[in-house]
């Protein structure tokens, strides 16, 4: 029972983080129509300037500033980059965003090298909020917690709340009416797409001291985030939180119980082959779940994809 | 009687809350040219949508010679011979004009999915491609991006696309929409000469046009058909003149 | 049967055949006869490594281009079918009785058929959206599949991978394809195959089509034709013949791991046909050319050079979406003009400078490189065959002017070459045209 409950505060702690990201990413797609393949990139960003700047300024400025820096570059990729593309059409606006996902890799490489940055949890926070069955959760992930569920109350207000978030919602839709109703809609969206890769890189600058910042952030995280939001459905904010949070919690409980392929066999009525090793199929009889944990996410798409091609929260379009 | 070529009963579409079509019954018989006419926002293009399955009906059934259309996607329902225009050009604009009439004989000539033939080799195809030029006028224009012509042309090309696969039900969506007067007329000849002996059924906004087209007229106002008949009794009808009337008169507010 | 040999001059599709044929068959032949000659230029055993994994790589990128350019399906994980095809022959190769009763150059046959089947499974539900949905879907099935490779140990071979041996292939008269030179032959055999099997493709019936529905999807639905199943077919056959260049791949490096599968693999495909062209046939096979070339000449010099692919594909995609391929065509019309000589200088102007421009810049980025990352106490670097201390000043200066200097003069020259490039494609003056009709 303890373990549960230490597993639903991990698994929440992976979903949040998973939303963080999604979020962003799914509101620049649903106002663009275009999946920028570089937000991971955003996100590796946001934790590798906040490394930089914890050094000088510690980890309170760099969690102020380091969001900001990368915003301010995302909507500078916008203005410059991807305006120019979207003249050509929609996939070489997702080729444009998937070299810049390769040109940042490198760039992270160019400047900071290939090795893990020693960027930490800050002293404050390094504590043990509380332990359940001699199980320790650290403060710092109280603290996740506490900064994504903030976001997310946060966007839910402008968006629902104010007056920005009524244009941003009625360009999602109309961005022609909009635009002649006299709002500058390149402007919504510059803002937008340097909002979208800000949230990135605040969970850049959160998730860095726990998961690692290192130049390979970006991709191990970042297909994770696009089947989050295809499981959830392209375009539903609503779709990506629960997908993230499916997600976070599936690897987490996959890890955390051993289950072993060769008892859910023996268990639905398949009797072990006798001689294993000569098998084809004796992998498949050898697999247990922390092994397959990471590729879960990835058969979930395939399996929603199937079944529900429009993703959990998606709308059915002809 | 004879079968008719296109059968709609009790066709409804709703977009949430708002009941686009109410309920449409309307009978269309072979070889006869059909408009359908009524002011904007009746539902004309919402109601060829339908028939054409781009949109699936509330409820209600289409049938086409006496076959349920229902359920079937787009192409099933070309490949039974309903062929369609588009109110927005709707053409391969990068292939040259050649291609895009090409295009359209593929399937009807049984060359499907093929892999095994190349088409720059089958004579069928290209003479038939070439024999479609030549009726809508644009055998000069032949190797020409498609893109790149005159928006005229574009709509003749469109037309000659609709009609090429020989499909004996033509749908037309305003093919004289947006056209100068002499431009019209030519796109109104080219449709008397290439629908003959098919059965036509087109969304018209220029009364000479259908006037001159047109063997039975509906007017579609909000959903409904409120009037079938031919010209001239269409015409004479009271409530057809108050529907025009009355909508001009809102439209003014 | 004679009224079908008469050709009537004034009937523009019979114009057009007539021509045709000789202009469709000269390039091959000309493939076949450079494919022939080239290990006679270049006969080093490192010349001919480089050459077949530039044919490979061009079979995978035409396989690549019938998906991107005719059917305009973005795939992110691509290389699944390459690699899937590649396993599938390491497995025949090591089936020793099998194998022994097979001459090596069917081997990729094999390939293509996995390569194939994959791509029948996977198209079966991802090829119902083009677009964004579709490259998502590709992206996972990749990761799916790259990430099975280290769990499915008995296929994949887990880490190391899975290695044969392809002499002992049935000897395929009397040659067993121990060297290089015997390789190289049965590669360019299949790449020529190959590319003629694809450029016949897209003059098909369903070839045609695919260009229709990534043209306008909706009006290919109402011409009788189901976007999805178009789209499926192009799937298909694009996962053969990238099952055909893994079977290459296998025959020739006789391993295959992880690396085969993996989305790095399937985006370095992506950068050869994007860089090459997708609007032209021909494009691939200028990319997979070009970028092998750049590839290993690059790799050798620099450790930056991913750095490098990653800014040139970047600014093919905001600046030139063409490609090569495009670069090049843009100049048949000048050419078709007889304009062509007067584009001379002004390029020589404006890109001589700029080449230069960007070797400085180049410069500045290896030294600051160097700078930030060389071990202590080893300040001295080589650029361009100069040896220098990246920690005094002057290679900075001398870098930093010629860059300035470079790129300053390509931008004073720009409008000139500008101007000469529009004089260039103006079709001359009335004039001129009569006499020409005459």
């Amino acid at each position: 029972m303890e373990l549960i409950l230490v597993n639903l505060i991990d698994g929440l702690v992976t979903g949040l983080l998973l939303f963080m990201l999604s979020a962003g990413l799914t509101l620049i797609f649903s106002m663009m129509g275009v999946l920028n393949f570089a937000h991971a990139s955003f996100y590796m960003l946001g934790a590798y300037f906040a490394y930089q700047i914890s050094i000088a300024l510690g980890f309170w400025m760099g969690l102020l500033l380091a969001p900001i820096i990368v915003g301010v570059l995302g909507a500078g990729v916008e203005r410059y980059g991807l305006r120019r593309v979207h003249q050509y059409g929609h996939v070489p606006e997702l080729i444009f965003t998937f070299g810049l996902a390769l040109l940042i890799e490198e760039l992270v490489q160019f400047i900071w090298g290939k090795n893990q940055m020693p960027y930490n949890v800050p002293e404050i926070l390094n504590f043990t909020a509380f332990s359940i069955a001699g199980n320790s959760i650290p403060a710092f992930k109280i603290f996740m917690i506490f900064v994504s569920v903030g976001i997310f109350v946060g966007l839910l207000f402008v968006l629902t709340k104010t007056r920005v978030g009524m244009i941003i919602q009625a360009a999602l839709s109309y961005p022609r009416t909009v635009e002649a109703l006299g709002h500058n809609v390149p402007l919504i969206f510059m803002g937008v797409f340097g909002v979208g890769t800000a949230l990135a890189g605040l969970a850049g600058v959160i998730a860095g001291p726990v998961l690692g910042t290192f130049p390979g952030m970006a991709f191990v995280l970042g297909s994770i985030v696009f089947v989050t939001i295809v499981i959830g459905g392209l375009g539903s904010l609503w779709g990506a939180l629960v997908a993230s949070l499916l997600i976070g919690w599936l690897t987490t409980f996959a890890k955390s119980y051993n289950v072993r392929m060769e008892d859910i066999l023996n268990g639905i009525g398949f009797s072990t082959p006798e001689n294993m090793g000569e098998s084809a199929l004796r992998d498949l009889w050898t697999i247990t779940s922390p092994q397959i944990a990471d590729i879960l996410p990835y058969i979930l798409m395939v399996l929603i994809l199937i079944f529900r091609p429009a993703g959990l929260f998606g709308k059915r379009h002809q | 009687m004879s079968t008719p070529a296109l059968e709609l009963t009790g066709l409804k579409k709703s977009f949430g809350k708002a009941e686009i079509i109410r309920g449409i019954d309307l009978s269309i018989g072979k070889a006869e040219r059909h408009a359908i006419i009524g002011p904007n926002g009746a539902g004309k293009s919402t109601l060829f949508n339908l028939i054409t399955a781009r949109f699936p009906p509330t409820s209600g059934t289409v049938k086409l010679h006496g076959e349920s259309l229902a359920g079937l996607e787009p192409f099933q329902i070309n490949r039974k011979g309903l062929s369609r225009s588009f109110q927005i050009t709707n053409i391969f604009p990068k292939m040259t004009v050649f291609e895009n009439v090409r295009c359209a004989l593929l399937w009807p000539q049984g060359y499907k999915y093929s892999f095994w033939n190349l088409v720059n080799y089958k004579r069928d195809l290209t003479e038939g491609a070439d024999a479609i030029l030549e009726q809508i006028n644009l055998l000069e224009r032949r190797d020409l991006p498609a893109g790149t012509l005159s928006y005229a042309e574009q709509r003749a090309l469109e037309i000659g696309i609709t009609i090429a696969g020989g499909a004996n039900v033509i749908m037309l969506d305003e093919p004289t929409a947006g056209m100068s007067n002499t431009e019209t007329d030519y796109i109104t000849d080219l449709i008397l000469k290439v629908t003959e002996g098919k059965t036509l059924i087109m969304v018209e906004h220029d009364m000479s046009v259908v006037f001159g087209l047109a063997d039975r007229i509906s007017v579609l106002v909000y959903g409904e058909i409120i009037a079938t008949g031919k010209p001239a009794d269409v015409r004479a009808d009271p409530r057809v003149q108050e529907a025009y009337l009355g909508a001009a008169l809102e439209a003014e507010h | 049967m004679t009224d079908q040999i008469t050709t009537d001059p004034s009937k523009p599709s019979q114009r057009m055949r007539a021509g045709s044929m000789t202009i469709t068959v000269l390039p091959w032949v000309a493939g076949a006869i450079a494919l022939a000659v080239m290990p006679a230029i270049f006969t080093s055993n490192s010349a001919l490594t480089i050459m077949n994994q530039m044919w490979i790589t061009v079979v995978f990128a035409l396989a690549y281009n019938m998906l991107l350019g005719q059917g305009g399906m973005l795939s992110f994980g691509h290389a699944v079918y390459a690699g899937v095809g590649g396993f599938a022959c390491m497995h025949i190769m090591n089936m020793s009785d099998f194998f022994a009763a097979m001459p090596l150059p069917v081997l990729p046959i094999f390939g293509g058929l996995f390569g194939m089947g994959m791509a029948m499974i996977v198209g079966s539900f991802s090829t119902r959206n083009a677009g964004t949905v579709f490259a998502m879907i590709s992206l996972g099935v990749g990761e799916l599949i790259a990430a099975c490779s280290v769990i499915i140990v008995a296929f994949f071979g887990g880490e190391e991978g899975i290695s044969g041996d392809r002499t002992y292939a049935m000897p395929f008269f009397g040659n067993e394809f121990l060297q290089q030179i015997d390789v190289y032959y049965l590669t360019s055999f299949w790449v020529l195959v190959s590319a003629i099997l694809m450029y016949l493709w897209s003059r098909t019936p369903v070839g045609r089509m695919a260009n229709a529905v990534r043209d306008n999807p909706e009006r290919a639905e109402f011409l009788g034709y189901s976007a999805r199943w178009v789209r499926f077919y192009s799937f298909t056959a694009s996962g053969f013949f990238a099952g055909v260049a893994g079977g290459l791949f296998a025959i020739n490096y006789e391993i295959l791991t992880e690396e085969n599968l993996n989305t790095a693999s399937s985006g370095v495909i992506l950068l050869v046909t994007f860089l090459g062209g997708v609007g032209f046939f021909f494009g691939p096979i200028i990319g997979a050319i070009a970028f092998t070339l750049l590839q290993t000449v690059l790799s050798l010099q620099t450790e930056l050079w991913a750095f490098y692919a990653g800014v040139l594909f970047l600014a093919t995609v905001m600046f030139f979406p063409g490609g090569l391929a495009g670069l090049l065509m843009m100049h048949v019309p000048v050419f078709k003009l007889g304009h062509a000589r007067s584009l001379v200088m002004p390029y020589l102007k404006t890109l001589l400078p700029a080449a230069i421009g960007l070797l400085g810049l180049a410069a500045l980025v290896e030294m600051t490189f160097h700078f930030r990352h060389a071990a202590l106490g080893d300040d001295e670097m080589t650029v361009f065959w100069t040896t220098f201390d990246t920690h005094t000043i002057l290679p900075w200066i001398i870098a930093g002017v010629v860059t300035l200097v470079g790129l300053g003069i390509a931008r004073a020259t720009a409008p000139s070459l500008k101007e000469a490039w529009s004089a260039a494609n103006t079709a001359p003056p009335v004039t001129t045209a009569k006499g020409g009709a005459a």
